[in-house]
């Protein structure tokens, strides 16, 4: 008697459970498939209500989004600014954050506070500031070379996203690194390693999956950004973002739904499929301020 | 190689603005046709930005080929943009001005007011009186009375225009002409009428009002004020003046909105938004609601959108107050400008005097935009017509806009006199609460006045 | 000395890039920020007039500043209350419970965190939709019309419209990071526990929570942070503030300053109150929230 109940509201947990689960799980799905449905509509059908199916799969938005919105040339130059600003900021950010997590070194604190500060900066208020520093370096690179080069200059770009993101990655490596029991660099002392062998060769590959991690979460951070896209590149190399707003509404004129949308699904689906690859890895990483194992 | 091309056209500009020094200002007023007179035989490269708005990007294309065409020294660098702003600013900021904007005010983000504010718009009296290109009229004499001398072209009040009149659009209230024959209603003239009308909708399920987003009041208020107090409450309330809405004719009009909002639809605050106020202008196409205040621009921002049977644009002016009484309309349009930190002033000048050109005003009615041009009333397809007839048929037109001001922070007038609009219509504000909030803003404005 | 030495090297190559980048792109902008919110200066003119403080008095009597200054507030103590507790549940039950299909959900649920900020207010506005909205139809079939809302025009309820997107899109971001905390504890733990007849509540709030507690007041931080920056998007592209204010926000109220009214040093001191009052929120919940960590 008093078992079956306990298995009754075992059941009922389980239900429960998995109601719950089910039900996001169908906020999430629903509102993601709209998009792509939408992406297929036509133009007059985005005027009724937004839940209805489409008439038929209208291909001619993605040939508008991708020809006459220049989405594909955006594409490549999107690729190239993201892989440069991840590869940068890996090759920064990750020597700075064994550093600051496992060696004892004056001025270390006050670094590590600087860090955590910096993530209280907000790219919406130093957009304009930064351009107007790369104005004045531009001015004397001119006098010195006769030739500016900081503007519309996809490295420059890449290094500026790189540095922004700088305090949240070494925060999130560092919280990793910290959580790693001091018996690896031992024993690489042990054999002779050097600091550069030890951390390139020893601590890195440990600390794969939360490299996985600041890619993903960067990739998803670069991919897009769009303020300081526009600010720095005023171009004609523009990313996905900033040519996104090409196709959203001009001043008093009928949106171009279709297209719009379209171009939404050209920025989300490489998104899309970076999480897909990656997600494995997803919880192995993220050990932010988590317990020591 | 961008960069260089862009090096040389700086420098050009360079010598052309010292040259332009050198002449003196005897170089605009000798300008008598013969294009070449005031360019030199220089090379100018202008720059032209340029806001891209309902009538698209190749527009201003086809006129720079004309230009180009006609004058061969004269080479137009044209960068357009639906967010013009955020693109041109940056480049500002860094001293880069274009040599012309196709911008009006009352965007957003206010990129012409703070360059009024700023001082940084240059004087454009001399251009009425040049010489329009290849024709032998003068600028002044093509243009519509009544487009150079509001706050909208003379932004110091002072009689000198700063801004050159574009495109104009002239608004009112705009419903489905077919929806009223069908029930035998007549277009109410005045007020009085207008709530006789909302009860009778009342009962039909439709309610009598809805409007697209708050920022759409800034007609419709500033139509009401010119007919509750005629153009002294207009230039007083613009002027920010002391008590100027503490007056009755200036409450009967905020009374007026607050009672509209008891006839409008109600989900229109919903919708009200840049997001979804599209939703708003649908609600007349499927005959919800009867009137929106809005510009004939909406014909072609909702041409896909599905209607009613028999749908058919009307518009109308703002109703009177007494029977009898001034209607107005008022005029919508964009203008174009020259920054004073522009490098070929002249050559700019002078461009813009040819958009007044047939040449060019054909270009632009042809993408649908219309300038205050005599006789391009005339060009215009039967549906425009109605719209741009209004004024023939007994509605006064009403132009202008608030007084420029040096920057005050946190002091917007158009949030507190337009936004605060949704706030009424949801009932969370008394009149007593708006007028105080208008009335307190305008102090704030006031000495900041130039 | 020369290892000594060798290990000063080795620490100065590794910092010294990073610390490079960060002054130059970081620290030297924020420096002008804070410099420009001590000038009136409309943003284009050559005159920029020094007015000391004064910016930061004039703010201090900005009923439209303070406005949005509580609107941020109540979305972030909002979003981050709700989303931890949903966060949390949901992590203890992909990790505890064997669920059938947890991968399944664990990937899906990870989905609006990549969703960039316009596709979620597309999103949503056809979620809240007067008329046609998913959430009105809903309730409608349900014979449920007093729930009815203008969740986008009723001004008492629009805010909270608002957070319900911005939760809806941070949920699985940090269920995942609290997964991997939780999947970090060792499961003698619930055996000991279990065995000693604690149900499931209690060997949660003994076990799981206090264990993992460290790692939710580091997730605080990252909702102080992320929150003012997506309510500041998602405002843009959805509400554009409205109706009347009632969805401005921080950095919104910060742009309508610095540009649409051309007082851009008064902008720029409200990025400076905005950055110190993060900053010191964020220490003050660091601090109160901070109990003896729990080793095992």
């Amino acid at each position: 008697m008093k078992k079956s109940k306990g298995m009754r509201t075992e059941t009922l947990y389980k239900i429960f459970i998995y109601v719950t689960l089910i039900a996001l799980v169908i906020t999430i799905l629903i509102p993601v498939a709209w998009v792509f449905l939408a992406s297929i509509k036509e133009n007059k059908e985005f005027y009724g209500s937004p839940w209805t199916l489409p008439d038929g799969f209208y291909f001619q938005n993605f040939v508008e989004a991708f020809v006459d919105a220049k989405m594909g040339d955006y594409l490549l130059n999107s690729v190239i600014v993201t892989g440069l600003s991840l590869l940068i900021l890996l090759v920064v950010a990750l020597p700075s954050a064994y550093v600051l997590s496992r060696f004892e070194f004056r001025g270390r604190s006050l670094l590590n506070s600087f860090v955590k500060a910096g993530l209280f900066i907000n790219v919406s208020y130093i957009a304009v500031p930064i351009f107007l520093m790369l104005l004045d370096w531009d001015s004397v690179l001119k006098v010195m070379f006769g030739d500016g080069m900081l503007l519309n200059n996809r490295f420059i770009l890449a290094t500026i996203y790189a540095s922004t993101a700088l305090p949240f990655t070494i925060f999130l490596l560092s919280s990793y690194f910290q959580t790693l029991p001091s018996d690896f660099e031992e024993a690489a002392s042990i054999d002779g390693a050097g600091y550069y062998k030890t951390m390139i060769s020893i601590m890195f590959p440990i600390a794969m999956p939360s490299i996985v991690i600041v890619i993903l979460f960067n990739f998803l951070l670069f991919w897009n950004e769009y303020i300081l896209a526009l600010t720095l590149m005023p171009g004609d190399n523009k990313t996905l973002p900033v040519g996104l707003l090409n196709l959203m509404a001009a001043e008093r004129a009928a949106v171009n739904y279709g297209p719009m949308y379209a171009g939404m699904v050209i920025v989300m689906l490489p998104t899309l499929i970076l999480y897909i690859l990656v997600q494995k890895r997803l919880t192995q990483g993220m050990t932010v301020g988590g317990v020591k194992g | 190689m961008k960069m260089k091309k862009y090096l040389l056209a700086l420098s050009l500009g360079l010598i052309l603005v010292l040259a332009a020094c050198g002449g003196s200002s005897d170089d605009s007023k000798k300008d008598d046709g013969d294009k070449d007179s005031s360019s030199g035989d220089k090379e100018v490269t202008l720059h032209l930005a340029a806001l891209e708005s309902a009538y698209g990007a190749d527009v201003w294309k086809n006129i720079i080929k004309a230009y180009e065409g006609i004058n061969e020294n004269v080479t137009v660098d044209l960068t357009i943009a639906k967010n013009l702003e955020e693109v041109i600013r940056p480049e500002m900021q860094a001293g880069n001005y274009p040599d012309i904007f196709m911008l009006a005010t009352s965007r957003e983000e206010a990129l012409t007011e703070t360059l009024i504010k700023e001082n940084g718009v240059e004087n454009l009296s001399d251009v009425l009186t040049m010489t329009v290109p290849g024709e032998e009229v003068q600028v002044q004499d093509k243009l519509l009375d009544g487009f150079t001398d509001t706050l909208a072209t003379n932004p110091y009040d002072d009689g000198e225009m700063y801004l050159a009149p574009m495109f104009y659009s002239p608004t009112g209230l705009f419903y489905n002409a077919a929806l009223f024959e069908e029930k035998g209603w007549e277009v109410p003239t005045t007020w009085d009428e207008m709530w006789e009308l909302g009860e009778k909708a009342d009962k039909e399920g439709i309610a009598l009002f809805t409007y697209p987003i708050a920022g759409y009041f800034d007609t419709l208020i500033g139509s009401l004020l010119y007919a509750s107090g005629g153009p002294e409450l207009f230039t007083s309330a613009m002027t920010y003046e002391e008590g100027a809405w503490q007056t009755d004719e200036a409450k009967r009009v905020l009374e007026t909105v607050e009672k509209l909002s008891e006839y409008t639809h109600p989900n229109t605050v919903a919708n009200a938004n840049p997001n979804d106020f599209t939703k708003n202008q649908q609600l007349v196409l499927d005959n919800e609601a009867l009137f929106m205040p809005n510009g004939s621009w909406v014909v072609d921002e909702m041409k896909e959108a599905p209607r009613a049977d028999g749908f058919e644009w009307g518009m109308t002016a703002v109703p009177a107050f007494e029977e009898g009484g001034d209607q107005y309309a008022f005029t919508f349009f964009e203008q174009i400008w020259i920054p004073k930190e522009a490098e070929n002033i002249d050559a700019a000048k002078e461009f813009i005097s040819f958009l007044y050109s047939d040449e060019a005003s054909d270009i632009f009615l042809e993408a649908g935009a219309v300038q205050p041009i005599e006789g391009n009333v005339d060009k215009l397809d039967e549906q425009k017509k109605l719209f741009y007839g209004i004024y023939e048929e007994g509605a006064l037109p009403a132009m202008g806009t608030f007084a420029s001001t040096d920057p005050v922070p946190g002091a917007s007038i158009s949030d507190e006199l337009y936004g605060k609009v949704d706030s009424i219509m949801s009932g969370k504000l008394t009149v007593e609460g708006w007028q105080k909030a208008i009335q307190e803003v305008s102090d704030k404005l006031r000495p900041a006045m130039k | 000395m020369s290892k000594k030495r060798s290990r000063n090297i080795f620490i100065a190559i590794c910092v010294s890039p990073a610390v490079i980048l960060f002054t130059l792109f970081m620290v030297l902008p924020t420096i002008e920020v804070f410099r420009m919110s001590l000038y009136n200066w409309g943003g284009f003119s050559k005159t920029k007039e020094f007015v000391g403080f004064n910016n930061f008095k004039l703010l201090w009597n900005d009923m439209n500043f303070i406005q949005s200054f509580q609107n941020s507030v109540l979305l972030i103590v909002l979003v981050a209350i709700i989303t931890i507790i949903f966060a949390v549940f949901f992590a203890a039950v992909l990790t505890k419970e064997k669920v059938v299909g947890g991968n399944f959900f664990r990937v899906i649920f990870y989905i609006p965190n990549i969703l960039s900020i316009v596709v979620i207010a597309g999103i949503f506005s056809a979620v809240y939709d007067a008329k046609s909205g998913l959430l009105n139809s809903v309730f409608g079939v349900l014979k449920l019309d007093t729930f009815k809302q203008m969740w986008l025009g009723n001004q008492d309820i629009i805010i909270y419209s608002i957070a319900g997107a911005l939760i809806w899109q941070a949920i699985g971001y940090y269920m995942v990071m609290y997964m991997s905390s939780m999947a970090s504890i060792p499961e003698s733990y619930y055996e000991a526990a279990s065995l000693e007849g604690a149900g499931k509540f209690k060997q949660f709030t003994s076990i799981t929570l206090p264990l993992i507690w460290n790692n939710i007041r580091t997730t605080l931080t990252f909702y102080i942070i992320s929150t003012i920056n997506l309510s500041f998007l998602l405002v843009k592209a959805m509400t554009g503030g409205g109706p009347d204010g009632s969805t401005e926000v921080f950095l919104s109220y910060m742009y309508s300053q610095a540009y649409g009214n051309s007082t851009y040093g008064y902008g720029m001191a409200i990025g400076v109150v905005v950055f110190t009052f993060s900053f010191a929120l964020a220490a003050i919940v660091s601090r109160i929230t901070k109990r003896d960590v729990l080793e095992y």
